[in-house]
């Protein structure tokens, strides 16, 4: 019993982990640019199916070459999608909810497009790290460990461009002050722009990190998109430290309601938390409202 | 060094600013009065590059920016400076003088402009690890001054600094104001309620309804009964 706690507990705070990652990034691109973007899900499937592709390569065979290809990848997708899709429309009335449609739109097409190139089968990644560590009847997979380090370290590296190069900077001051950091010369366009392309990143290591435990599939990204918001929201929407929070809270709910419901009552408890949270507390946990 | 003509600004349809021309010399004061809503900010964002929709001429050291954006002309030594002052509340204020010196002409001189910002407003030398939405009107008001000339300008548009400023503030940003100017800052401010800096004014000029009404030194503004009573409350 108590072994089946601990490993229940553990399994939470690995989710939990890869879901705070994930999260940081959409609470990075409502706190900076306040657009909310639909087709993250599918950019957390885009890379888990890069992976996939480069695994299929004959020469890749490590995942220290899927990372040092899959990132550049993403962050230029990111920066595309958003010069092309999503700067266009800012300078409208109602951008947005353009912009909402516009990346559900997206979303829509990407999940399709993978369907046409990958089939509707499930698609697997080998594990990060083979091997497990036991202890008695406690046993952990060193992959496990692996998701867990890369997503806090992802995290802290993020947290590290922030608060100490000068770029992480800008991004904190167009989050805080839009007008003020246009004043100061900050190229705010080239900002935005540069988020969204990070919080790609963000998912995209996301995908990769949890296809090697739960598969990847063209409309697996939803779950995620999902999961992200309610996080996003129940910490507060553009609070970081608010989503990092909320994100141990789902992973731990989730796995302990899984374990003692039953996985169909997991979205279910989820969604009741987030209402809870709501009505008393409309900003979120941490949130600054607006 | 700036001298603007036949300047237009709009804010969507709405028609701000109408054939306004004005000059600043090189090491000038020049101040601009005139109520409330006619459109003082406006000219002040134009000549920096903050308004989308300018047409007109800007010239800067003989080079049209008219239509050229505040990331461009920061980095020329254009710099403005607003009257809500726009400050990163959350971070601190040693990081928002920092950010004053983003552009790249700025940072190689970040460390020699950090000093002289400090030797100006010695009490933000002591608030350096306090975040900027801590501090009093006044020293957020200093703060916004002092980002300002992070930025290496050689010329500063100064939105009403006395706004929310106490009665005994207003002299030691007139003596900012001064101070800067006689180490050869060029200067475009709004301000109508700091005597002082009228006094250092080299030119007055008057905006009602988006269009110059008057032009002309601080003795012909002075003498002018009409600018006396509704403007300077003399």
């Amino acid at each position: 019993m108590l072994i089946e706690i601990i490993d229940v507990l553990i399994s939470g705070l690995i989710n939990g982990s890869v879901y705070a990652l994930m999260a940081v990034g959409l609470t990075l691109i409502y706190g900076v640019s306040k657009a909310f973007n639909f087709a993250y899900g599918s950019f957390y499937s885009m890379g888990g199916y890069i992976a996939f592709l480069l695994f299929g390569t004959a020469l890749i065979n490590h995942y220290l070459l899927v990372f040092c290809l899959a990132i550049p990848l993403l962050l230029l997708f990111g920066f595309f999608i958003e010069k092309l899709l999503v700067a266009p429309l800012r300078k409208r009335d109602d951008w947005e909810i353009k912009v909402m449609m516009i990346t559900l739109g997206l979303a829509l097409f990407l999940d399709n497009s993978f369907q046409v190139v990958f089939g509707s089968r499930m698609k697997s990644l080998p594990p990060l790290l083979e091997g497990t560590f036991e202890a008695g009847e406690f046993i952990l997979p060193y992959q496990d460990v692996a998701i867990f380090i890369l997503s806090i370290g992802g995290i802290l590296l993020f947290r590290w461009f922030l608060n100490n190069t000068r770029t992480g900077m800008s991004v904190r001051a167009v989050a805080q002050n839009p007008a003020g950091a246009q004043i100061v010369g900050i190229p705010k366009e080239f900002v935005f722009a540069a988020t969204f392309a990070i919080s790609t990143v963000m998912v995209g290591m996301g995908g990769i990190l949890l296809a090697q435990k739960y598969f990847i599939t063209p409309t697996g990204g939803w779950d995620i998109l999902v999961k992200a918001w309610v996080i996003t929201a129940f910490g507060g929407m553009g609070s970081i430290k608010g989503s990092l929070y909320a994100a141990f809270i789902v992973g731990l709910l989730e796995a302990f309601v899984g374990w003692y419901f039953g996985m169909t009552w997991t979205l279910i408890a989820l969604f009741a938390v987030l209402l809870t949270t709501l009505a008393v507390r409309p900003q979120g946990l941490m949130g600054k409202w607006g | 060094m700036i001298k603007v003509e036949g300047l237009n600004a709009y804010y969507g349809d709405f028609h701000v600013l109408k054939d306004v021309c004005l000059k600043v010399g090189k090491g000038q004061v020049v101040v601009m009065l005139g109520p409330n809503g006619h459109g003082k900010s406006t000219l002040l964002k134009s000549v920096c590059g903050l308004v989308d929709r300018v047409t007109g001429s800007i010239l800067y050291n003989d080079e049209n920016i008219a239509g050229l954006k505040a990331e461009k002309l920061v980095n020329q030594g254009i710099t403005y400076i607003a009257e809500n002052r726009e400050l990163f509340g959350e971070m601190t204020v040693l990081e928002n003088l920092k950010l004053g010196a983003y552009s790249r002409s700025a940072r190689p001189f970040e460390k020699k402009n950090l000093e002289k910002v400090f030797s100006l407003f010695p009490r933000l030398k002591d608030r350096r690890p306090q975040l900027a939405s801590t501090l009093s009107g006044g020293e957020a008001r200093m703060l916004a001054i002092a980002r300002g000339l992070m930025s290496n300008a050689s010329f500063l548009a100064i939105d009403e600094p006395s706004l929310g400023l106490q009665p005994n503030l207003r002299d030691e940003v007139a003596n900012i104001i001064r101070q800067i100017n006689s180490q050869g800052m060029t200067i475009l401010v709004v301000e109508q309620n700091i005597p002082q800096i009228i006094e250092l004014a080299d030119t007055i000029y008057v905006l009602e309804e988006g269009q110059i009404s008057f032009e002309g030194s601080k003795e012909d503004a002075l003498s002018n009964d009409h600018l006396k009573e509704i403007f300077l409350g003399m």
